[in-house]
């Protein structure tokens, strides 16, 4: 077995959360039961990752073997990555048969022909989500295992997800391989990032709860609320307010988990507004300041603003449009016309 | 030859499982039936029992006759907010429904296959200054878009009709894909080969025959997206 293969599975073993090791190696499957059976997985993670690279020995593993356990490490914590969204494009109205094999090998091959040093693996999932592993080389060196770049892909969808490795370089060149797998015109990237990858599956993909009306009978176990004490000394004086503010909240975000997303990004060009006798900034020039709004779950923080009383209820659309409008990089402009006010640019 | 036969004795005992079947639902109804009659003589004897009385009471007092039956107002509501929930439910049952906004109107589609009721999907739509999408849960591999394009405009009821049709076929074909993984798996060899829209399947099966297996491989493929049926299927030894 390759040196650098052995070097590469032990590092990945020890990137493994220790009690998660025995699972993730059986998912692999590329180890026997029988052989998993004689790991200790009790003893410190260096010994573990030894053996387990002996049993790869054993076995012959090569660079392919050692890259889709990478694949699985990234599927099952991929929140160590941060992803951006891809948007493909096509006029055709044509329904698509996605095969998937045809897909892999247009891929590969579009990628290949303009960079012979790459390792591409591929790895599907039941939510018809294809992971691509891409180890990036030069004209003249071997893929570094090192630095890869990930693609998740959902079938017949125009979106794709992309983990960007150091090399923002070839960045193009899988967008190109992308769209001509997928049979796409072309792809842009959108103003949309986080850690979650699973929260901008949601956002764009639709899957996060809005708040539809309909007289459809929802099942009532879901309204259940926990009877309050009604202690009849306590008058809440502010019992309609406490309610508007609830059903304002619950109209803009659902009543289920909001997608998680760390940071909400405002680029200002607007022009400084101030009293004119007061004459600050005489050049008439934007104004340009950059807004960051950052959490460990943004948008839940921003559902539990008005309820504790730190901000008024509604919230300014700008802050409320994120799962709706995909993105949560924004720029605002002047709104050039009769109406004062901001404008946010697509 | 041995195929054949089986198969002869398979259709055979399920044709004897619905007789029996079927003639255990007639047993059913047939007392039911009965139970019913029985109910329906007990309450015609009370009525009957009910008229005497006032008769009798009619003859002895020289008086308006009172209506015992007459509802309360508390009961009349009732009943129309009883029969209004059946209407509403009967409009959800017949897969297109909708609900006036203040913007607008929200329409549900939902959806069923073979009698097992799946997802529903909505659609909020503004009507002014014209009618447009604000939000919706619909997939975005169903071509929403093209769609509203050709009829959102012009023609609502054809828009919603061809929706719908685009998402019973395509929830049609997961479901049937999903039961086929379900109940299947044994006879699949490898993994079943799917995509978003469940428009093409391939997967692999091994048929015995005697001594020897014969590896086949199936590829369907849907070519009509309101249609949860194959269009083309290639099944190839290989």
């Amino acid at each position: 077995m390759d040196e650098t293969v052995a070097e590469y599975i032990r590092r990945t073993v020890l990137k493994i959360p220790r009690d998660e090791i025995k699972t993730m190696l059986q998912k692999w499957g590329f180890l026997s039961e029988a052989q998993l059976e004689t790991v200790n997985f009790h003893q410190i993670k260096d010994n573990i990752s030894q053996d387990v690279v002996q049993l790869c020995e054993e076995n012959s593993a090569d660079i392919k073997q050692a890259a889709v356990l990478d694949i699985i490490y990234n599927n099952i914590y991929p929140n160590k990555r941060i992803w951006s969204v891809y948007q493909m494009n096509k006029t055709g109205e044509e329904t698509e048969f996605f095969d998937l094999t045809d897909f892999k090998k247009k891929f590969k091959r579009r990628l290949r022909s303009a960079l012979k040093n790459v390792t591409i693996n591929f790895r599907e999932y039941e939510d018809n989500a294809i992971w691509i592993r891409i180890a990036w080389g030069t004209p003249y060196t071997k893929p570094n295992q090192y630095k890869t770049s990930y693609v998740v892909y959902h079938s017949q969808t125009p979106y794709v997800f992309i983990s960007a490795s150091v090399l923002r370089s070839n960045l193009p060149l899988l967008c190109q391989a992308l769209v001509v797998a997928s049979n796409y015109h072309d792809i842009r990237e959108m103003e949309l990032r986080s850690h979650s990858l699973n929260s901008l599956q949601d956002i764009v993909f639709k899957r996060y709860s809005q708040n539809f009306q309909t007289y459809c009978p929802r099942p009532l176990s879901e309204r259940n609320v926990a009877p309050e004490t009604v202690d009849l000394r306590i008058i809440q004086e502010n019992r309609n307010e406490k309610e508007r503010i609830q059903r304002l909240n619950r109209e803009v975000f659902g009543d289920g988990p909001q997608p998680k997303i760390e940071f909400a990004q405002y680029k200002l060009e607007t022009m400084f507004k101030s009293d004119p006798k007061m004459d600050v900034l005489d050049k008439k020039e934007p104004f340009r300041c950059l807004i960051k709004f950052s959490s460990p779950h943004l948008l839940e923080s921003l559902k539990s603003l008005a309820p504790a009383g730190m901000a008024d209820a509604p919230l300014s659309p700008l802050l409320t449009c994120i799962p709706q409008k995909a993105r949560n990089y924004f720029k605002i402009r002047e709104k050039k016309g009769l109406l004062p006010g901001s404008f946010v640019s697509p | 030859g041995v195929f054949a036969h089986l198969e002869l004795l398979e259709a055979r005992a399920y044709e004897a499982a619905v007789k029996q079947e079927e003639a255990e639902q007639q047993e059913e109804k047939l007392a039911r039936l009965k139970a019913r009659v029985q109910e329906l003589r007990l309450q015609r004897d009370e009525l009957r029992a009910k008229v005497d009385l006032q008769q009798k009471g009619q003859l002895g007092k020289e008086g308006a006759v009172s209506n015992p039956a007459q509802p309360s107002a508390r009961a009349v509501l009732e009943w129309k907010i009883k029969s209004l929930k059946a209407m509403l439910q009967i409009f959800y049952l017949t897969g297109i429904s909708g609900k006036l906004t203040k913007r607008g109107v929200c329409f549900c589609i939902s959806t069923a296959y073979e009698g097992t009721y799946l997802d529903s999907f909505h659609l909020d739509l503004l009507t002014k200054p014209e009618v447009q999408i604000y939000r919706h849960s619909v997939p975005i591999f169903i071509p929403l878009q093209q769609i509203a394009k050709k009829y959102l405009q012009t023609d609502i009821r054809r828009f919603l009709s061809v929706l719908s049709d685009h998402l019973n076929a395509y929830v049609g074909r997961r479901y049937q894909a999903d039961q086929l993984q379900e109940h299947f798996s044994g006879q699949i060899e490898g993994t079943l080969q799917r995509n978003s829209l469940c428009n093409l399947l391939v997967f692999n099966y091994n048929v015995s025959s005697e001594s020897k297996t014969f590896p086949f491989n199936v590829r369907l493929l849907y070519g009509d997206p309101c249609c949860s049926l194959p269009t083309e299927v290639v099944i190839s030894c290989t």
